[in-house]
């Protein structure tokens, strides 16, 4: 401290260590009272740095005056030296003007005539003026901020409002959006999308309009288009059959739902930013959602006004809330229930919905292919149609006949719309229960089909669609083969065409008709004379006698065929229900016999020849049938070996004749 | 916000309509007015206090006043922005030609959906049909001729 040079660091106003002894003491220094810090700084004012600088307490408390910025300013060597001189003299004439004043206050008697501000000098007027400018700039450039910060918060507030109204007007082509002001909060709009459309009922049917018709639209955060869904989830159509084993199953999940309508509808936005075309899309998928979750309610609302109204085909079996038994005639029962979609399983994990979609799928193909694979044991396979198709069909049967017509009818004045068979409008259900009745019945009937085809090689099953839900038919075709006479005098005679193939036709709509060719019908049996062949014969029968009855008509065809086959070569035969017989020398007569037994698992049809001595009467072929002598089995012979047999037979005969 | 004229009063006569679409555009107008004529009215202040005064004592309340100012310009913004928007939305709730015209598009559009999707099931059908028999035939001539040859 030599007074030459010094550089004093200001301390910082926390208490700082001053000095620490050889023994390891440490000095903090001393407290400084108020009264004595002022009494210093006086003094540093009065006395100029070189005594302020002596003095031991120096103290440094951040928030106090000027003087100690001075006297910290001070301690700097130059360029603020003069600034310090102007400072000191300020503050002494500041010292005397509060004297001054603190005189007249205390002394009453003194009494202030007049006072006159100092002339300034033009520079101090020039500081003035260059203060008062900085500080106006300082506003405007406040100012600036401000606008600028209220600016881009309107412009933010026109970006969202384009972009919602955008997003509404694309809603808006295809849904009924409409405006709700509330009396509440006037200003305050509120958007709501009306999905009832009460346009396409009938005011008779009298249709309840659904919680969930109105959807409120409102801005989220990103100035999007917000959905609010009613609490109450999305419900829809289930269908099934109970006594199906795999059906719990089916009453876990409904639907294969398409993909798009799997999303959440309230969080999607906010999760990832996505365009406004996807959002959109988003927003579409939802309502679409929602609307036919509400046709699905009406649906199931219809069905349950149809299924008390006493109608053909229904029976009501079990009731509960959202759920409905009902009993079809094939001995069946299937349900019909409103379920909610669960939103937040679909949140939580779509992708797990959907694999859980997919794994149903897959379940339901892997019960196809293993039924595929079940067809040895053709009994097994299920009679019930599909469960999704099933709903598909409740809810088209009633889409069209309902609402469909109910718009037409508002539209052109009813022009009834036919193709499908006129059903009763007012008895869709039980045209669905009866159709689903159908459905299994002929199911049933294509597996004994199947089953008979499948045990008689020769026989083809050829499937006829239909295009009508409460018919079906099949065609049962025998191919036979050519024959060989045939085709050697087909050149000579191409205007006798022998017969290739018999068809049986299996018709079911109500009952089962089966309409087949070139068999005796049964009144030609009585009357003895089988020659008598009705071309065409149409029997009803029902699901028991089915392969008997088919069995016999195939059997009784394929007689028919060696008949003419037998006839062709020259050879006369007679043809009796299912027996050819040939004449032998002295009155016998050599037999071949079509023997029908649907239990059979090896083929069917099997044969038998059987010599009758021609005393015996046709009526005894029975007894005689333990008797081995006259009676051979040939087994189940394919049509080749049939016709080998037959052409042996020829020969044996022709032989015979010719002894 | 304004509420004259209560805008798609469709259900009323059609001179009492007219009566209130007048009477709902002149508010707007009025309003589209008074907004626009605060903001001039207060920027054309903001700019009058720019010069620097003397005493700086006036200065400091000026700038209070600017403030002020400034923020009614910013309110009278907002609400030309609301009415913006309500103008919007009248646009979109009640321009009922627009309307009717997507309406019969999309109408249009979706019965020839249905009729394309009609077409289509029904060639599906036949197509499975015709499928149908052709595997059939098939079937009973491969898998069912090695039955016959093992019978």
């Amino acid at each position: 401290m030599d007074g030459n040079m010094e550089i004093s660091v200001d301390k910082l106003p926390i208490k700082r260590l001053e000095s620490i002894e050889e023994n390891g003491a440490e000095r903090f220094p001393n407290e400084v009272g108020y009264e004595e810090r002022r009494l210093n700084l006086i003094h540093r004012i009065d006395f100029g740095w070189a005594v302020d600088r002596e003095d031991s307490a120096k103290k440094h408390k951040k928030d106090t005056s000027a003087t100690t910025t001075t006297s910290k300013d001070a301690t700097k060597p130059w360029p603020w030296k003069s600034l310090v001189e102007n400072l000191q003299a300020a503050h002494q004439e500041l010292s005397v003007i509060i004297d001054l004043i603190n005189t007249v206050e205390v002394n009453d008697a003194v009494t202030v005539a007049g006072m006159t501000r100092p002339k300034q000098l033009p520079n101090e007027l020039l500081s003035d003026l260059a203060v008062s400018t900085a500080t106006k700039l300082q506003c405007y450039r406040h100012l600036g901020k401000y606008f600028k910060q209220s600016a881009k918060g309107l412009e933010q507030q026109i970006a969202r409002e384009a972009r919602f109204y955008g997003a509404l007007i694309r809603l808006q082509q295809n849904w009924k959006v409409k405006r709700h002001r509330m009396a509440a909060t006037p200003g305050n709009e509120g958007f709501y999308i009306d999905l009832f459309d009460n346009s396409l009922y009938d005011p008779a049917a009298s249709f309840r309009p659904s919680t969930m018709s109105t959807v409120w639209v409102e801005h989220d955060a990103a100035g999007m288009l917000a959905i609010n869904l009613p609490q109450k989830a999305v419900r829809s159509l289930q269908f099934g059959f109970l006594c199906r084993n795999s059906d719990t199953a089916a009453i876990q999940a409904s639907r294969i739902k398409a993909v798009g309508s799997d999303q959440d509808p309230a969080g999607e936005c906010k999760k990832e930013p996505e365009s406004d075309d996807d959002c959109v899309k988003n927003k579409h998928a939802i309502l679409r959602e929602v609307h036919r979750a509400i046709f699905d309610e009406q649906v199931f609302d219809l069905v349950n006004r149809e299924a008390f109204n006493p109608s053909l085909g229904v029976n009501i079996t079990g009731i509960r809330e959202n759920y409905l038994e009902l009993n079809l005639s094939q001995g069946a029962s299937v349900f019909i229930s409103l379920m909610p979609h669960k939103h937040e399983d679909r949140v939580a994990d779509s992708a797990d919905n959907q694999n859980s979609e997919s794994a149903l799928v897959r379940s339901e193909f892997f019960n196809d292919s293993n039924a595929k694979d079940r067809t040895k044991d053709p009994r097994k396979k299920s009679v019930f149609p599909n469960r999704v198709s099933c709903e598909i069909f409740l809810q088209q049967t009633f889409h069209e006949h309902v609402f469909v017509q109910a718009k037409k009818r508002t539209t052109s004045g009813g022009k009834m719309h036919s193709g499908q068979p006129t059903i009763d409008r007012s008895n869709l259900l039980g045209h669905f229960c009866m159709s689903l009745a159908h459905r299994i019945f002929s199911n049933k009937i294509l597996r004994e089909l199947d089953d008979l085809v499948s045990r008689v090689p020769y026989v083809h099953l050829i499937s006829h669609p239909t295009w009508n839900s409460r018919t079906s038919s099949w065609t049962l075709s025998v191919d036979v083969p050519q024959s060989i006479i045939y085709a050697s005098c087909q050149t000579q005679k191409s205007d006798k065409k022998a017969k290739t193939q018999f068809r049986t036709k299996v018709l079911v709509n109500d009952c089962i008709k089966v309409e087949g060719e070139g068999a005796p019908n049964v009144v030609g049996l009585f009357k003895g004379t089988s020659e008598r062949i009705c071309s065409i014969n149409r029997y009803d029968c029902d699901l028991a006698d089915l392969p008997m009855i088919l069995l016999q008509q195939i059997a009784s065809q394929i007689i028919r065929w060696l008949h003419a086959e037998a006839l062709m070569v020259g050879i006369k035969a007679n043809r009796d229900f299912l027996c050819l017989s040939f004449e032998l020398e002295q009155g016998e007569t050599l037999g071949l016999v079509a023997h029908v037994n649907p239990e059979d698992p090896l083929g069917c049809i099997s044969w038998w020849l059987v010599m009758d001595d021609g005393f015996t009467e046709e009526g005894k072929l029975q007894s005689q049938i333990s008797d081995t002598h006259n009676r051979k089995f040939l087994g189940h012979l394919s049509l080749d070996v049939l016709y080998s047999t037959l052409l042996d037979l020829v020969s044996l005969c022709s032989g015979g004749s010719n002894h | 916000m304004n509420k004259g004229g209560t805008g798609g009063g469709g259900g009323g006569p059609t001179a009492a309509a007219a009566l209130a679409a007048a009477q709902k555009q002149k508010t707007l107008q009025q309003k589209v007015d008074n907004d626009i004529g605060n903001i001039v009215d207060n920027f054309s202040f903001i700019v009058n206090v720019a010069r620097v005064n003397d005493p700086p004592v006036r200065n400091s309340q000026e700038a209070f006043m600017m403030e002020m100012r400034a923020s009614r310009m910013v309110q009278a913004a907002d609400s030309l922005l609301k009415l913006v928007s309500e103008l919007k939305q009248t646009a979109i709730f009640s321009g009922f030609a627009t309307l009717n015209d997507h309406v019969e598009q999309r109408t249009e559009e979706l019965n020839q959906l249905a009729d394309k999707t009609d077409g289509m099931l029904a060639r599906i059908g036949e197509d499975a049909a015709a499928s149908l028999t052709e595997l059939e035939s098939h079937y009973y001539s491969s898998v069912r001729t090695s039955q016959i040859d093992t019978m």
